[in-house]
Formats: C-alpha cells, structure tokens, sequence
C-alpha cells in the first residue's frame, strides 16, 4: 500500500549506457521499421557526408593540380549528385525520427495515464496532482526531445564517427590511430562524468515534479489563499520551491555542459596531432598535401559529430533521468487485483467477516469487525465524526482492501468481482462529489454504459422515468447548464444532487450514500427520500448521515466509533448513544 | 489567419529581447565569451593553411604546437565559462520570470483564476518558462557565435577572392527566405500546441481529483478516451511542426553543399588559371566549413525561437492582465456591523444574487438559510469579497468593503469555506493559515474546534503532515481543521457556509458553545440547512433563487413565511429527537 514517489537516492542512478539505452528500447516497441529506415536513410546520408571529402581530395589531385578543367567538371557533376541524394535521405531521416519522437511521446504519456487508471485511491492519497502531471507532461518531453533531435543525431554521428574513424586508420595507419588518442582518452572521461550529468538532472526534474506540484495545489485553492490573506506565503513556498528549481537546474546546467568544451578540446588536439605529424611525413615523402588537406577533412569529420555528441549525450541523461522519474510510475502495481475465489458464505448483499483496516504506518480505524446486510433493507451508520464510517463504506465498495479480514459481496469475497462488476453491483455517493467539466447532464450520465448512445432529448425522458426530473429545476439550464473547471462555480448542494441523480440512474445492488445529502436543503433532501424509496425493492440502501431526519426510514442503525461497528437497536438509542454516547478519547 | 499572425509576431520577437534588459551584464558577458571563443576558433584554420603552404619546411613544428595548444585551451576555457554563464543566466530568466507570473496571478482575485483556469497557469509556469529557458540557454549564444562566424568566415572568404565569395555567399538570402518562410507558419502551430498541452494538464488533472469516482464507477476507459482526445491533438499538431522542420534542416544543408561545389567547379578553374594558390583554396574550403555549421545551428536554433517567441506570448497575456479594481486603505479594527443592500451578484446570464438587503449589528448571530443553489455561497463570497458585486454594496461599519484594505478585512473577517480544503502542510500550518498567527491563538482555534483530541491522538500532534486533499481524514476531521484555520486570525466577524453539515450534533453543539464563551462579541453569519440550532439566532434570512424572501427571528418567520415553515415542517421528526436529548 506503500504508493509514495519521490522516496528514491537519487544517488543509485549510475548505470552504464548500454543499460540506459536497453531501457530505451521497450519504449520504441513498434517503431522498428521506421527506426529502421532512418537508420539506412542516416547511413546514406553519412555516406554521402563522407564520400563529399574524398571526390573534393580527389579532384584537387587530379584535375586541379594538373590542369584538367574537363574532369573538375564532370566530377562536379557526380558532387551534386550525391548532394542530392544527401539532401533526400537526410529529409527522410529527419521526418521519420521526428514522427517517432512524436509517437513515442504519445505512446508514454498514455503508457503512465493507464497505468494512473489502473492504480488504486491510495495511489493518490499520496502523491501531489502536480507533480504526476509534471511526469506526464515535462519528464516524458524530455524523451520525446531526444529521440526526435538526439537519436538521429546521435545515430548519424555514429555512423560518421565510425566511417571517418576507419577511413582515417585505413588511409594511413599511423596517422590516424595518432589522430584517434584524443578521442579515446575524452571518451573515458565522459564514463566518468556521465553519473554526476545524470545525477543532477534528475535532482532538477524532480525539483521541476516539486514546483509544479506547489504550484497546482495552490492555484487549486486559490480562494482559500486569497480569504485568509495567504498570498505572501503562497509567494514564500513557491520562492522556496522556484529557488531550489533554480540552484538544481543550475547545478545540472554546470554538469551537462562540461561535454561540449571538453570535446572541441579534444577536437583541436586531433587536428594538431594530424597536422604536425602529416607535416613531418610529407618531409619525408611519405604522404601528398592533397592527401593531409583531405586527411584534415575527415579529422573534421571525425571531431565535428564527436562534438555534437557531446550535447546529445547531455540530452540522453536528462531523457534517462526522466524515464527513471517515468518508471517509477510504471513500475507501481496496484495490491489491488482481482482474486479468483469460489468460496460462498450466505447470501447477504454484503458481509464484513472480521474485518480490520488501518491507513499505511497507521493506527487501526476499524478493529475486527462483523455484520451483514440484508437484501432490500436501507441501514445507516452513524456515529462520530473520524469514528470510521467513510471507511466502512470505502471498505465496502473496495476503495480499499481491508489489512485483515473478508469483505463479502453476495456472499463471494468482493475481491473475486471484476472491477466491472463492482462497479455495478454498488453505487456509491462520494462525501465529496466530483464534476468533470462539461454539463450537468455529461456529468449525470457520465460513465453510465446505458446512456452512452443516448440521443439528445432521452435523457430527460429517462430522468423523467426515475423521477428524478423535478431535481434539474435546481439548475438553471437544466441539463444543458455547463460545468466549468470541474464544478468550481457550482455549490456543493447541487454537485451532491448531480451525484445523486449520477448513482440512482445506475440502479445498483447496493447504493451507499456517504453524507451525500449534506449540504442540500432539507426540503430537496424530502424528493431524494422518495426517489430512494422508489428504487427497485431488492435494492440495499446504506446511508452515512448526520442529520437525523436523514436516517429516519433505516431499517437499521450501527453506530461506528472507536473502530467498532455496533448495532444501535431503536432510533432513540442511537440518538441516545450520538449524543451522549462513547466518544472516542 | 497567417498575414494577421505574422503582423502579431513581429513585435513578440521583439518582447523576447526585451525579456532580457535587466540581465544586460549577463547577456554581454555571455556574448562577449561567445565572440571571444568564436574568434579564437577562426584563427585555426589560418594556422592550418601556413602550415600547409610552407610544407613543412621554413616553418618550425614547435612553434605550431606551441600556437595551436594555446589556442586549444583557450577555446576551451572560454566555451565552458560561456556555457556557465549562459546556465545562469537562463535559469535567472527563468526563477525571475516565474516569480513574476507569481507575483502577478497573486495580485489577482478569485475570479481571474477561476476564469483562467488553473491547469492553464500551470502549463505557463512549467512549460511555457521552459520554453523561454531554452531561448536564453541554447539560442541567444548559438545565434550569436553562429552569426559571428557567418560574418567572419564571409569576410575571410572576401578578402581571399571577393569573386569566389560572392557566389558562395548568395546561399544564405536564400537561406534566410526558408526560415523565414517556415517560421511565420510554424509559430501559430506552437500556439496550438501549447494550448492542447492546457488541455492535457485538464484531463489529467480531473481524473486525479477524481479518482474515487472513476475507481467507483469503472470508468478509467473513458477517461482515457479523453485523454487520447487530447494527447492525440498534442501529437497531430506535433507531427505538423515536425514535418515543416523536417524539410527546412536537410534544406539548408544542401545550399551550403552547393557553395561547396561552387568554390570547387569555380575555385578550381581559378586554381588552374593560376590567379589562386592551393593553400588558399584549401583555406577556402575550412572556412565554408565554418560557415556550413552556424548556418546549421540557426536552423535548429529557429526551433527554439519559435517555441519560446510563441510562450512567451502566452506569458505575457498573463503578466499583461489588468489587476483587479483596488480597494481602500482603511484598517481601522472592526466593530462587525454589517450591512448588505441591493447586493446583486451575476454568474454568466443567471442572477445568483438578486438586490438582497438585511443587516447584521455587531456581535449579533444571523441564519441564513435556502434551497440548494439559492445563491448563500454567493452571498458569502460577495461579503468577504472573494467576488465583486454587479450592484450594491456590503459595508462594514458604514463603510463599503473596498474602502478596506484587503489584507486588514480578510485578517478581521474569517471565512469558513463549505467544501473542504488542506494543503499538504502539516496541520499546524494548516490551521495557522496565515504569518500573524500565534501559539496560543492556534491553541484556542484547536480547542474551540473540539480538535484537541484527534490532534492528541497523532504521532506527530500539531506537526503532522496532511496529504494534500486530506483524503486520510473524516470529513468532519477537515471540516473542523477549516473552522479552526478562520478561528486562529481572531476575527470580529465569522463567515460559516454550511459548516455543520458533516459534523454530528453532539460536537457541533460543544463547537457552537465554545465559539461563544471563547470569542466573545463576535459577529456571526452562518449558512445552514437545520432550522434547530438557529432557532434562538438575532436574526434568519430566508434565501431563494437569489433573493432574500423573508428576514426575521426563528418565532416571526413560523408565522410569516411560508418557505421558512416548509423547511421547518421538513425537519420536524429530526427536532423531536433531538428535544428528547
């Protein structure tokens, strides 16, 4: 039930590159013709790019040195050809690795809003909204970057790197492996820095998750700040947060940019060692200045997409360091799956057979609990308020499982019901309703199968049907009447009416009403009663209440308090036991 | 649309500089390193084409090495402080940037946010700042080393053969035209695709506020429709900008190519016609290798520009949105006389308050009370001043709300809002929601809240730290934590929306007497749905469709109005239980 992110060393991030770039390749799933043909499209035009230098030698050589303008024309010639074929393959290359990025991107993102989906409510009862939209949005860009401007990149720098490199060494064996040294020795200086670039970017990324998740809290609630004059602290938290994004991007700064310097440094020692000795050799005859001007070429050649890989390689941490942020995600299972079993015990709508719950770290909310609930019959459960009633009924609906114990539904242990199902068997009226944004009547049909192809105008005449119609007046478009930023301009009465209206429509087995009346006038809360006792005569009604009137009609009161579910008798010794009765010390 | 675009973009291009005035020291430090490093490396291939001229001859390998060493540490040393500078540099733009945008969304009201939306401001602080961070740390030293060694390798080619020059040079116009020419087009698409990414932070963001919802009803595949609706515009317009950028690279490598081959067919004819050397003409070709690279960058670097020209223009809506009227300087303590007349209050096309008029002398308890959507949050907003009122007006001793200081009302006037709201602080500064609070004010606000014994019952006490929707507390937990958070600023008038509705009798009985004997002569105003508390109340508002229709004490209205007798005769079963306790 542990579902807390950013508990991670950020220290344990060292990995080699061909681990990094393994964990890459899933992420490419189904990509692999395109990759392909960008591979061949870079390997064309890298060739092109190399081959350009040897007709450029050979024309100096043999055409210029000499003489011959006829044949610096007809080579000229073949030059634009293969600047052609450059150009094609290069535009083919940049657009199929750019469509892949792209893709890829998509393919992420959906990849952590499913995986989002299937994780249970403890999941975000941990985690801030801000910082999983951070994940989804900035750390998977970061990959995307890199594989529509680094992996082609990176790639066709390879590819020039290892052509340039074996055309140096088979030119002249000494002069190329002399001009290769600088490179050996920078590449093993990038092993070792490569851990400390990483590193710090993914401290920035996560301070990027840390801000984010402050701001979206803040702006979330604004109201709240702005009523009790908090924008000063508003102002500090996020200063706190916007510095420490800053000193940490400025330390990942420092360390990603250590490459670029280091590699033209490298550049510059290949090019003097190619020059003094290619000098030294000419003197003794052994090689042609046509020969060294091209041979300068392809050290240029060589160092140039060297240099560039060092800003890729800058640009593969960062995306290494988000796809770790990303795994982190992906990597969550839910406790939550679905446990086959057959084993059937009564036939009790629902049954909680020594139930005990407690939060992760927590103390126990419920101890050991038992009871059963008919079929047809409407309970209520009352009690104090942080006595347990919420999670009794979260425990009913599976919200959550219980630490200990078998939460029965229809007899079957409710872990064996798909979460389909579930979803039909119980209704459940949230304390706190949700809107997503659209209209109230988006909102009410919302997730309901049966209404999913519902034609304009029938479901009213549905609402009509389970005379829930009179509640609309409550809205002045009645169905029509929009929702904006998730209900914010709506009162909580009528998102607990649009709630309401929402579980009723799905007729379930069981319908829980957790003080899903509370904030609606007592007169509006009278039609609800009606509606609830319209409902289909097996259906088992159980309502979490304050307001006496609102559980008037149960068949049956418990009273929840202190972890312990207890039968309540008569309505007089509930209220007697509410009011007078064992609070919690 | 695209002539109205490019007259809009013209002068963004310009604000984004501008964005940099007040790191002028900076910027000119890190184009200074830039020219430096950028002139150090154009001496390279002069040092080449003398070595190669003499042959090795006349010309001593110890002083090439000796030059070319220097000159490889020098580039260095000032490539990496250039790039040192520019991370500084880029990530100040971007804290001050954001900071701004805080400071301006913080002097804005309720509404504006409301209006805007939150997932819109959160994109314009996260990726849009990013945006404008990338200009700062890639485009700004790139287009000015590229543009130096454009300048500097074309004058280098002049002064070798003006003839030759000219030729190659006439690639980059033509170059110039395709950026141009795929920028104007691209930047609107940058727009869109921020605005999908606004869209995306919104399903995300509803289907993690409400998760419980969507666990309940199984409706995750719905969700994710949603969110593919919205991914998948992110991706089509990213596609589009990538198939323009796709051709625009590969575009301007080939011109550069033909400048190769100009200097090759031409130089060369020049070479054999004797009016070259072939030192020159090897020098020739190094420098339209330097050229061929910056011309590149640029071509990269119009990405960026665009990007961070388009969210900048984003940003600068925000910072550019007028701050709400402001209000007065009066901060003198309240009494709590209160006073609200004609207050009418307009959402959309509805009236949800209609010219509502009562008022409230100091230290007196008023009810108001109404059907669901009668317009009570509203009235409660417009009198703590969270929202303006179209007409009418809510005084304070005689004074109208915005002679106050807002500040000093807010810190007189405690609000107690009906939904739920905690942040993932600990509980202590949940509760001391505000810098003047202290001990013992949280000490009293806790107790009075009936709070101490859950607070006794954490392992932390006080310090614990709540999860940011408080999803492991009760309902009546956080409700108690809100009462307490407006108790702690000591106000003169409590506000409280339907506060009891999640908290049992038998608590909100002990509260209510607490609130009286500990905060004495205060002055309250409580939205409620249960008539048997507020029977003994000064006064009880009778609020319907935004209008006041009865005002008087719990025994006049039993016999004046109808409305209040309905809801009294809707709670009678419920008074006979609670009379018997």
């Amino acid at each position: 039930m542990h579902y807390r992110l950013n508990t991670k060393d950020t220290n344990q991030s060292k990995e080699p590159l061909r681990v990094g770039l393994t964990r890459l390749l899933p992420v490419m799933a189904g990509e692999g013709r395109n990759v392909a043909l960008a591979f061949f499209a870079i390997i064309v035009s890298s060739s092109t790019t190399l081959t350009a230098p040897l007709i450029i030698a050979h024309i100096v050589d043999r055409f210029i040195a000499t003489g011959d303008y006829q044949g610096v024309f007809v080579w000229s010639g073949i030059l634009l050809g293969i600047y052609l074929i450059g150009l094609v393959s290069s535009y083919v290359q940049s657009r199929t690795m750019g469509r892949v990025g792209r893709r890829i991107l998509f393919n992420l993102r959906n990849a952590i809003f499913t995986k989002l989906q299937e994780l249970p409510v403890a999941f975000f009862n941990q985690n801030k909204s801000g910082d999983l939209i951070s994940r989804i949005n900035n750390d998977t860009d970061k990959i995307n970057q890199f594989f529509a401007q680094a992996l082609m990149q990176f790639l066709s720098n390879a590819a020039l790197i290892v052509g340039a490199g074996i055309l140096l060494v088979s030119l002249n064996p000494r002069l190329g492996l002399a001009a290769l040294v600088p490179a050996i020795v920078v590449l093993g200086a990038t092993r070792l820095l490569s851990g400390w670039v990483k590193r710090t970017s993914f401290a920035s990324l996560q301070t990027l998750g840390g801000l984010s998740g402050e701001i979206q809290e803040s702006l979330a609630n604004f109201k709240v700040i702005v009523a009790f004059n908090r924008l000063d602290y508003f102002r500090d938290k996020f200063a706190g947060a916007n510095q420490a994004n800053y000193a940490a991007s400025v330390k990942a700064g420092v360390a990603s940019n250590i490459f670029l310097p280091l590699y033209g440094l490298a550049a510059n020692l290949g090019t003097l060692i190619v020059l003094a000795y290619g000098i030294v050799l000419i003197s003794n005859g052994e090689l042609t200045t046509g020969l060294l001007i091209g041979y300068i070429l392809y050290v240029t050649n060589f160092y140039m997409p060297l240099r560039q890989l060092a800003t890729i390689w800058a640009s593969l941490q960062l995306a290494l360091a988000g796809l770790d942020r990303i795994s982190e995600v992906l990597a969550l299972k839910s406790d939550m799956a679905v446990v086959p079993s057959d084993n059937t015990k009564g036939d009790a709508v629902m049954g909680f057979e020594s139930v005990s719950f407690h939060y992760p770290g927590g103390q126990d909310v419920l101890t050991d609990i038992n009871f059963s609930l008919e079929r047809g019959k409407t309970y209520a459960l009352i009690g104090p308020t942080g006595g347990g009633k919420t999670t009794t009924a979260s425990l009913m609906a599976r919200l959550y499982d219980p630490s200990a114990g078998t939460v029965r539904l229809n007899g079957r242990d409710i872990r064996a019901f798909t979460a389909q199902e579930r979803a039909d068997a119980i209704g459940f009226i949230l304390q706190e309703p949700f809107l997503f944004t659209g209209t109230v009547g988006d909102n009410i049909s919302y997730g309901n199968a049966a209404f999913a192809d519902l034609a304009d105008g029938k479901l009213s005449q549905k609402l009509d049907e389970a005379g829930l119609s009179r509640l609309l007046s409550r809205f002045d478009q009645g169905l029509d009447t929009p929702v904006s930023a998730s209900g914010d301009a709506m009162s909580l009465g009528q998102k607990q009416l649009i709630a309401f209206m929402r579980a009723a429509l799905r007729n379930p087995q069981l319908l829980i009403l957790d003080e899903a009346t509370a904030n609606i006038d007592t007169v509006t809360e009278k039609l609800l009663e009606d509606i609830l006792d319209a409902l289909p005569a097996q259906t088992t009604t159980v309502i979490i209440a304050h307001r006496l009137n609102t559980i008037n009609n149960a068949d049956e009161i418990f009273f929840v308090n202190g972890g312990t579910v207890t039968p309540a008798g008569s309505m007089e010794s509930a209220v007697d036991m509410l009011l007078n009765g064992q609070m919690r010390s | 649309m695209p002539s109205s675009n490019s007259v809009r973009t013209r002068p963004n291009s310009g604000k984004l500089l501008s964005l940099l005035t007040p790191y002028w020291r900076w910027i000119a430090l890190l184009v200074g390193l830039t020219i430096a490093s950028n002139a150090l490396n154009l001496v390279g291939p002069q040092l080449i084409s003398r070595a190669i001229d003499s042959g090795g001859t006349d010309y001593s390998l110890l002083t090439l090495t000796e030059q070319f060493l220097g000159l490889a540490a020098g580039v260095f040393v000032l490539t990496y402080g250039q790039s040192i500078v520019q991370t500084f540099a880029a990530e100040k733009v971007a804290r001050d940037l954001r900071a701004k945008l805080i400071a301006t969304i913080s002097g804005q009201d309720f509404a504006y946010v409301q209006k805007v939306t939150a997932a819109r401001l959160l994109t314009n602080l996260t990726s849009d700042v990013d945006a404008v961070k990338s200009f700062v740390s890639q485009a700004i030293s790139s287009i000015v080393s590229s543009l130096f060694l454009i300048l500097g390798a074309s004058i280098l080619l002049i002064l070798i053969d003006w003839q030759l020059a000219l030729i190659v040079l006439m690639v980059v116009p033509i170059i110039g035209f395709s950026f141009f020419f795929v920028l104007s087009r691209v930047r609107p698409l940058f727009r869109s695709g921020q605005e999908a990414l606004d869209w995306l932070n919104k399903v995300i963001n509803e289907s993690i506020l409400g998760s419980s919802l969507i666990r309940l009803i199984n409706s995750q595949a719905l969700e994710y429709d949603k969110f593919i609706a919205a991914n998948g515009e992110s991706k089509a317009i990213g596609l589009r900008i990538v198939g323009m950028f796709s051709a625009l690279i590969p575009i301007i490598i080939f011109m550069t190519n033909l400048a190769t081959l100009a200097i090759v067919a031409f130089g060369g004819h020049l070479v054999i016609s004797g009016t070259m050397s072939l030192g020159d003409f090897t020098a020739f070709n190094s420098y339209l290798g330097i050229l061929i690279f910056p011309i590149l960058i640029i071509g990269f670097m119009s990405n960026v520009v665009a990007q961070a020209s388009a969210s900048y223009e984003r940003i600068g809506t925000v910072l550019a949105s007028p701050p709400p009227e402001p209000w007065g300087a009066r901060d003198k303590a309240l009494r709590g006389d209160i006073e609200v007349s004609a207050l009418t209050v307009r959402y959309g096309d509805k009236l949800a308050l209609d010219n509502v008029s009562f008022s409230v002398p100091a230290g007196t308890r008023t009810a108001v009370i109404g059907p669901t959507a009668a317009g009570k949050t509203q009235l409660l907003y417009a009198m703590s001043g969270l929202i303006a009122p179209e007409s009418g007006h809510v005084r304070y001793d005689g004074h109208t709300i915005t002679d106050y200081d807002r500040q000093a009302l807010h810190q007189q006037v405690g609000l107690v809002f009906q939904d739920s709201v905690t942040f993932a602080l600990s509980l202590r500064e949940n509760i001391a929601f505000s810098n003047t609070v202290d001990d013992s004010s949280i000490d009293l606000a806790v107790r009075t809240a009936e709070l101490q014994d859950f607070v006794a019952s954490l392992p932390g006490g006080l310090d614990t730290i709540i999860s940011e929707r408080g999803t492991s507390l009760s309902g009546g937990q956080k409700q108690r934590i809100m009462l307490a958070r407006a108790l702690a600023l000591n106000p003169k008038v409590l506000l409280l929306d339907d506060f009891t509705a999640r908290v049992d009798t038998r608590t909100e009985r002990k509260i209510l007497a607490n609130v009286a004997a500990n905060y004495p002569g205060l002055t309250l105003v409580s939205v409620t749905q249960k008539i048997g508390p507020i029977e003994d109340y000064d006064q009880v508002v009778v609020l319907m469709e935004g209008a006041a229709l009865a005002v008087g004490t719990h025994a006049e209205l039993i016999h004046t109005s109808p409305e209040y007798v309905q809801i009294h005769n809707s709670q009678q079963s419920t008074d006979d239980y609670a009379l018997q306790a």
